[in-house]
């Protein structure tokens, strides 16, 4: 039996499409049977970040409603063997579907799928109860700001009491060079409010934005620092014991030289 | 519009207490209520009342109303004494006294209200809020807004192991986290009032 995964923040706007989709393609890379659910009705994305949109034919609340049958509103990815999306409806709203519809229906993925991650709406709302609904466990997306860690604070607060204990956190879009200056929070800083598991730190790197664009999730490339990062978390859901990536070597060459020479501070 | 409704009364060991509707306009629930008390003249004649409920009146609604009920129909009002009222209600509890215990961190979001003294074996992030009516204790970082005597007793005070709070208050006086200069306390503090102003010290056992 699978294990229901929901990956929120409160905020908006810090990464947990992205995470998602990243998650679940690195998921499905590692041999593991996987579907990722939007849970976002009304404001769905997770199908274009994964390049699935024209593909939709029944939603979630089709699926609820009983309009299809699971299977039918099931995407196949065929990028990446063992990975489905269940895609929201951009029509409805939030209340289109209840917790008690949630939980039904994750249990029923969780018995065909290794893992089932939901894509959980930014705000504390009817969706958010809807998306950690049925959820074993929870995963807390934030960034190096103020108000996303404030947010993640409430959220981890929320999820305690609703019995989602020791959710743990990824921090997205780090920036080593503005917290060495001292112009971003440090990870020590939110590791400290926020007491919970660190899961991973996914560094800002400009090939997020390339790969949503395309449709085609990060992890793929190689050569992207935060789809490294993101593999390396997929791997520690699955148990394995992977080191925090060194955010550090991504000084260029003539950094490097210019270092060797004592031209920098 | 509702005749029923728009007075009640109701008798407590004080007294009656007479509840007026607020929905209806003065001139009608005064009538309503005259009416009423002639209904049952002798009943009310000498009876004790407590207090008028249910509306705000003005003075002149007030008197008027007091009035009515005591000329008219030879009820009594019974005075109202605010101010040992509010005397007995300052928490008094501080060195000892009720206490409340949470064993778990407060998050943004959560807030408690507490007649006595609070004590947190964990954090209280930005975000959350304490109003205790005595002394609070935080067994860890102290990061959002606590109030201590919050009902009046300027002698409560807030601990820390680390007290970096976003907002202090103690009784009617307030302070709050420096706009720069952001600091990580090393060591415990204690923040208490003197001299009207709220002073922050280290917690240090030895000069106690």
């Amino acid at each position: 039996m699978g294990e229901v995964l929901v990956i929120t923040s409160g905020k908006g706007g810090v990464g947990k499409t992205t995470t998602t989709a990243n998650i679940g393609s690195s998921l499905a890379m590692l041999g593991k049977k996987v579907v990722v659910i939007d849970a976002d009705i009304g404001l769905r994305n997770l199908d274009v970040v994964l390049g699935l949109e024209n593909r939709i034919v029944y939603d979630i609340v089709d699926v609820v409603e009983g309009v299809c049958r699971l299977k039918q509103a099931l995407i196949r990815d065929k990028r990446f063997e063992g990975l489905y999306l269940l895609p929201a409806a951009q029509t409805k709203e939030k209340t289109a579907i209840s917790p008690e519809q949630m939980q039904k229906l994750c249990n029923e993925l969780k018995e065909m799928y290794d893992y089932v991650l939901v894509d959980c709406p930014a705000g504390i709302e009817q969706g958010f109860k809807n998306a950690i609904a049925g959820a074993n466990k929870a995963i807390v997306v934030t960034t190096p700001e103020i108000s996303a860690v404030r947010d993640a604070d409430r959220i981890i607060g929320l999820l305690e009491a609703s019995e989602l204990r020791n959710p743990s956190l990824i921090i997205n879009r780090i920036r080593i060079d503005m917290v060495k200056k001292g112009d971003m929070m440090n990870i020590e800083d939110m590791t400290d409010i926020l007491a919970i598991d660190l899961l991973g730190i996914v560094p800002d790197d400009e090939y997020i934005v390339i790969s949503t664009n395309k449709g085609e999730p990060a992890v793929k490339d190689d050569a992207s620092m935060a789809g490294r990062a993101f593999r390396n978390i997929a791997r520690r859901i699955i148990g394995e014991d992977v080191p925090f990536m060194e955010l550090d070597i991504n000084e260029g060459f003539m950094a490097r030289l210019a270092k060797l020479f004592g031209l920098n501070k | 519009m509702a005749l029923k409704s728009s007075i009640e009364f109701k008798g407590t060991k004080d007294g009656l207490i007479i509840h007026l509707n607020e929905v209806s306009d003065f001139e009608y629930v005064r009538e309503q209520l005259i009416k009423k008390l002639e209904m049952a003249r002798n009943f009310f004649a000498g009876a004790k009342v407590a207090a008028i409920e249910g509306r705000s009146l003005t003075e002149n609604e007030e008197k008027e109303i007091i009035d009515i009920i005591n000329n008219r129909f030879g009820m009594v009002m019974v005075e109202k004494n605010n101010n040992s009222i509010e005397k007995e209600d300052i928490f008094k509890g501080l060195d000892e006294g009720h206490t409340k215990f949470l064993r778990w961190t407060l998050r943004s979001g959560s807030k408690i209200e507490f007649k006595g003294n609070v004590v947190v074996m964990g954090d209280v992030n930005p975000g959350a809020e304490i109003i205790a009516h005595g002394n609070i204790v935080v067994m860890g970082a102290l990061r959002g807004v606590a109030h201590a005597g919050a009902n009046g007793n300027t002698k409560a005070f807030v601990a820390a192991i680390k007290l970096q709070p976003t907002q202090l208050r103690i009784a009617n006086y307030i302070a709050r986290a420096p706009d720069r200069n952001y600091y990580k306390p090393e060591y415990p503090e204690i923040a208490f009032i003197n001299e009207d102003m709220i002073i922050i010290e280290p917690y240090l056992t030895k000069n106690r």
